[in-house]
């Protein structure tokens, strides 16, 4: 309400310094010609102190001083052509819009793009308030004003870790778990903490240093679970199952039998061997094919490649009811640059699923994905 | 609920700037002296609410108010207070809003130092004043709204442009707008004049206090810009003819020349159109500059604005503007008359001259800067005009007018006598050419080029000081005589002196720097010393540092003179600013005298030692210093009692009693 009020005695300041000047007789102001003449014969004085100091010769300054004064004498014989009307019907007229145009349009133009109801929030009077009123967002906001205060309180850095962590704020809980273990000290719940935080701020990948933390963890406390997870976590994403499942059976050895975390541990084994075993089971290239493939040249690899890919090709050719080996296809010809192929491919999957059904349709979709579209099918 | 009435006043300001734009100007139309009288009160009531709303903006950042879109983006609880207040104009939509705000103070101050302005022609100037004005709002409140507003708001903004916090951007942006705005006046008057179809004697009289006042404000904004430049990204360099200087430069350039054609205006009422014209073009200048920054047409740490939208509507403005201003002027020009004659060798001959240098100056720095972005749009190529196109073209036309300028003011009026004139300049060149025959003998015998630039620089400093000395009378009356007719001299006459000296200094400085520098580039392990020029550079190596919103790495150095005495230290740093996750380095300078040691960090190599860039730069502060002097000649200039005269109310009495004085 108070802004309304404010607005509007601005309005009405604003619109009065168009009104007063419209409605009040003007003093007779001097004619354009005095002022004119009042320049000239300034110019005039100011010759004579030029020509006094040298700057410009006698007869130069005689030819000046007749300038001017024709110049002057061309001005008397000037009429006044100011007609000095002021008042009269159009004044009043103009008067009126133009005094009414500034309401009409501030408030119009203000009404489109203003926040009326939205108050000012220094961030001072936010922190300030009642805590119980705080948002999550608004707490944290404090504890940082405070550090930044008092930057050494290791238990400050201690407690906003890993709500930062757990805001997403994963730079940020760097940061905090880097200063809580500079000032107060190592732990493996810190180090674990970090190496979280490390991995998450790099998009969920455990990189070198995450895992250094989570080793740094485990020297301080072996029985620390959940760095052991996260380090078997790390041996997998790596490719190292042998090295991640001989983890997991450490945590498990160490675990207490009400552990919550035994649980844990015994759904991650499993799931470490259903993916050795799909990967063993499925249609690509084993773990020995691809490690073979690591130490081969380029030409042998190419041909590796080619030879997986047809014989891909073949088992479709004879099995074509597997969408996901279709898509394998398809892909693996893009891939090796034999869009033709992949064209054709997906032209024939498109028959062979059926080019009215659901998978048909998937399909289709998949390869416009790629930016293809399906070719004519092989006559067969 | 403060930040919505600041958002509110702007608004206000917008409906006023129309209002003014178009009342005063029927007025002045139909001669209706009501309506002409309402400029004065509404300019001075749009400055009010412009001063308003930019207060609010600059609370707002003050108190961290992230609800303001603008705020969150461009600043941080954890910034430095000052960083805070400058923040406000650190940034696309604070800028404009300083740009409008200088734009209404202007017009205001109009309006309070006018008593003295015909009628008509104040009302013709305001109302042109309002026109601007009205585009500016328009385009802000359309565009680049600074009180935009967000809900929920953050609770930590994303700071600001880590090259920005320097007391620099307290200083730099403030003084060039009030330079690129200051040229508006002019530009109104000019344009004022065209409507009216008449110049009235007095006008050249009111509008070079304005000029003067806005090239001063121009020169500081430019001296300071290229200082903050040199000392804050770190290549050492102090002019790099980066289209964003040159959009500064540009209207620098045709402002002097306005400055000069208005003296010829003002004292002998010749070169009325070209000034006109003049003034025109430097405003359009101004505003071409603006057009190249904002429009995201060039990037660089001043393109904050890549919307395309304000691109075009700032083109928009540019072309209503200078091509309104011009077919105005195609229409109207012919309605002047002309004044008084001279002859070729003069005083108006020589200012001639000078416009001649700096319009052709002006014209090659514009197609250097235009022409990449010409190809550019038409073929998709990218090509770059650096600096050796400019110094091919842009150096041989201004060596000539440096050498002509201190004939200028020795000139007498209407008809000079060149012989005469160089024949008091004989002590002067005689300096010159000591001082070129010692740079060559004691300094460098290699480089020919540095000894003939000092000589040029000495030149331009002692021609400015014999114009002092023979107009005071040296040598031809007593000494006392001549002092004190040295302190009755016009204020205008020590201002152009003053002027003309540091342009000496600034050449003295660039031509000491790009000849004479040395540069090392090498890598340094702790301990070790490298020489440069006369000093030996230890490395003592590095150490952390924590700032309030930034952490560094800092390079210590020690510098030693030839004898090994320390002479001091210094240190030059890395910083990371981490809310933008950005990278700075900060130079380590050290100033010795009028030179400077520049020391820049570059990375760690792999045997534990660093890569280090160290400059000694000689005399370079002189680049600025003459700066700094030639803002001080413009303001003793600006104070001269001349500009003060006109008028007629103030005075009326006293002229009935001079009238007789009058010559017939």
């Amino acid at each position: 309400m108070f802004f309304w009020i404010a607005a509007a005695v601005l309005t009405l300041g604003a619109c009065l310094a168009v009104l007063v000047p419209l409605t009040r007789t003007q003093a007779g102001r001097d004619a354009d010609r005095d002022h004119d003449i009042e320049v000239y014969r300034d110019q005039l004085a100011e010759l004579d102190r030029e020509a006094a100091r040298g700057s410009i010769g006698e007869s130069e300054a005689a030819e000046a001083r007749a300038e001017i004064g024709r110049r002057i004498l061309r001005l008397a014989d000037q009429q006044s052509d100011q007609a000095s009307s002021s008042g009269g019907r159009f004044t009043r007229f103009a008067g009126t819009a133009a005094v009414l145009s500034i309401p009409l349009l501030s408030w119009g133009v203000y009404a489109t793009i203003g926040s009326p109801d939205l108050p000012a929030m220094p961030l001072q009077a936010r922190i300030e308030q009642d805590p119980e009123k705080n948002t999550v967002d608004e707490l944290v906001a404090r504890a940082e004003a405070h550090l930044a205060e008092n930057p050494s309180d290791g238990r400050g850095w201690d407690v906003l870790a890993p709500i930062y962590y757990r805001m997403g704020r994963h730079q940020d809980a760097v940061t905090a778990y880097r200063n809580a273990i500079r000032l107060s000290g190592v732990s493996a719940a810190r180090e674990t903490g970090l190496g979280e935080a490390l991995a998450a701020s790099s998009g969920g990948l455990i990189t070198s240093d995450a895992q250094a933390a989570f080793e740094r963890a485990l020297a301080l406390d072996p029985q620390f679970p959940k760095a052991r997870y996260l380090l078997a976590a790390a041996f997998m994403q790596d490719g190292k199952p042998d090295q991640a499942v001989a983890e997991l059976q450490r945590m498990m050895e160490g675990l207490p039998e009400e552990s919550p975390w035994r649980d844990v541990a015994q759904q991650a084994m499993r799931s470490v061997n259903a993916e050795v075993e799909r990967e063993q089971t499925a249609t690509g290239p084993t773990r020995e094919q691809v490690q073979d493939a690591a130490g081969m040249d380029d030409a042998d690899r190419a041909a590796m490649i080619e030879g997986m890919v047809s014989s891909l090709d073949e088992k479709l050719r004879a099995n074509p009811d597997d969408p996901a080996g279709w898509q394998r296809l398809i892909q693996s010809y893009v891939v090796l640059g034999r869009e033709a192929d992949a064209v054709e491919a997906l032209g024939r999957g498109i028959v062979a699923m059926g080019s009215d059904s659901d998978k048909g349709a998937e399909l289709e979709a998949f390869g416009a994905s790629l930016g293809l579209k399906p070719g004519e099918p092989e006559k067969e | 609920m403060i930040v919505e009435l600041g958002h509110f006043a702007l608004v206000l300001a917008f409906a006023l700037a129309l209002v003014q734009s178009t009342v005063p100007l029927i007025g002045a139309r139909s001669g209706n002296q009501r309506m002409m009288a309402v400029a004065g009160p509404v300019t001075i009531a749009g400055f009010v609410l412009t001063a308003f709303a930019f207060a609010v903006l600059t609370v707002s950042y003050i108190q961290s108010d992230f609800s303001v879109v603008n705020v969150w983006e461009n600043s941080h609880s954890l910034k430095p207070m000052i960083y805070k207040v400058t923040g406000t104009w650190g940034n696309h939509e604070g800028s404009m809003l300083l740009w409008v705000l200088i734009l209404a103070a202007f017009g205001a101050l109009v309006t309070v130092f006018s008593g003295n302005l015909p009628a008509t022609l104040r009302a013709n100037v305001l109302a042109v004043q309002g026109m601007i004005g009205a585009a500016f709002f328009l385009f802000i409140l359309a565009t680049s709204n600074p009180f935009a507003r967000l809900d929920p708001a953050p609770f930590e903004g994303r700071d600001l442009n880590p090259l920005l916090q320097d007391i620099g951007l307290a200083i730099h942006p403030p003084l060039l707008y009030l330079g690129y705005v200051g040229f508006s006046i002019s530009f109104s008057f000019a344009v004022a004049a065209l409507i009216d179809g008449k110049i009235d004697a007095a006008w050249a009289r009111w509008v070079r206090p304005w000029t003067l006042a806005a090239w001063v404000f121009l020169t500081g904004g430019i001296a300071m810009g290229s200082y903050w430049a040199y000392y804050e990204l770190g290549w050492g360099g102090f002019w790099f003819w980066d289209p964003v200087e040159n959009a500064s430069f540009l209207p620098w350039l045709s402002g002097t020349a306005l400055l000069h054609s208005a003296i010829v205006m003002e004292k002998r009422s010749a070169l009325k159109i070209w000034t006109l014209l003049l003034a025109i073009l430097t405003f359009s200048l101004s505003l071409l500059g603006t057009f190249l920054v904002r429009s995201g047409v060039l990037t660089s740490v001043h393109a904050f604005a890549t919307d395309p939208t304000r691109g075009v509507f700032i083109l928009a403005i540019l072309m209503v503007f200078i091509g309104g201003s011009l077919a105005l002027f195609a229409i109207r020009a012919h309605l002047l008359t002309a004044g008084g004659l001279f002859q070729p060798i003069s005083r108006e001959g020589a200012l001639v001259l000078n416009n001649l240098f700096l319009t052709t100056a002006t014209a090659t720095v514009l197609i250097g800067t235009l022409y990449p972005l010409l190809v550019e749009a038409v073929t998709g190529d990218k090509i770059s005009v650096g600096p050796p196109f400019f110094n091919m073209t842009f150096g041989p036309l201004v060596v000539p007018l440096l050498a002509v300028v201190p004939f200028g003011p020795l000139l007498a009026w209407k008809r000079g006598d060149i012989a005469a004139v160089s024949q008091r300049l004989f002590f002067a060149f005689g300096i010159a050419l000591l001082a070129t025959l010692g740079a060559f003998v004691f300094i460098d015998r290699v480089s020919v080029f540095a000894a003939l630039g000092i000589g040029l620089s000495v030149w331009l400093v002692a021609g400015a000081f014999t114009d002092l000395a023979l107009k005071a009378g040296f040598g031809k009356v007593s000494p006392s005589v001549a002092l004190s007719r040295l302190f009755g001299l016009p204020r205008s006459v020590f201002g152009t002196a003053l002027a003309h000296a540091g342009l000496g200094l600034t050449t003295l400085g660039i031509v000491s720097v790009v000849t004479l520098e040395t540069e090392k580039f090498t890598s340094m392990k702790p301990g070790e010393t490298v020489q440069v020029a006369d000093y030996t550079i230890r490395f003592d190596g590095i150490s952390p540092f924590q700032g309030p919103n930034y952490t560094e790495d800092r390079g210590h150095f020690t510098f030693l003179n030839s004898a090994g005495r320390e002479l001091g230290e210094l240190f030059s740093s890395k910083r990371l600013y981490p809310a933008r996750q950005m990278p700075t380095t900060e130079a380590g300078i050290r100033t010795r005298g009028l030179s400077q040691l520049y020391i820049s960090l570059g990375d760690p190599t792999v045997d534990g030692g660093i890569v280090v860039r160290i400059w000694w730069k000689p005399l370079v502060l002189l680049i600025w210093l003459g700066g700094v002097l030639m803002m001080i000649g413009g303001t003793v200039s600006l104070l001269d009692r001349r500009l003060r005269i006109g008028a007629p109310a103030a005075r009326r009495s006293a002229a009935v009693g001079e009238a007789k004085a009058l010559p017939s």
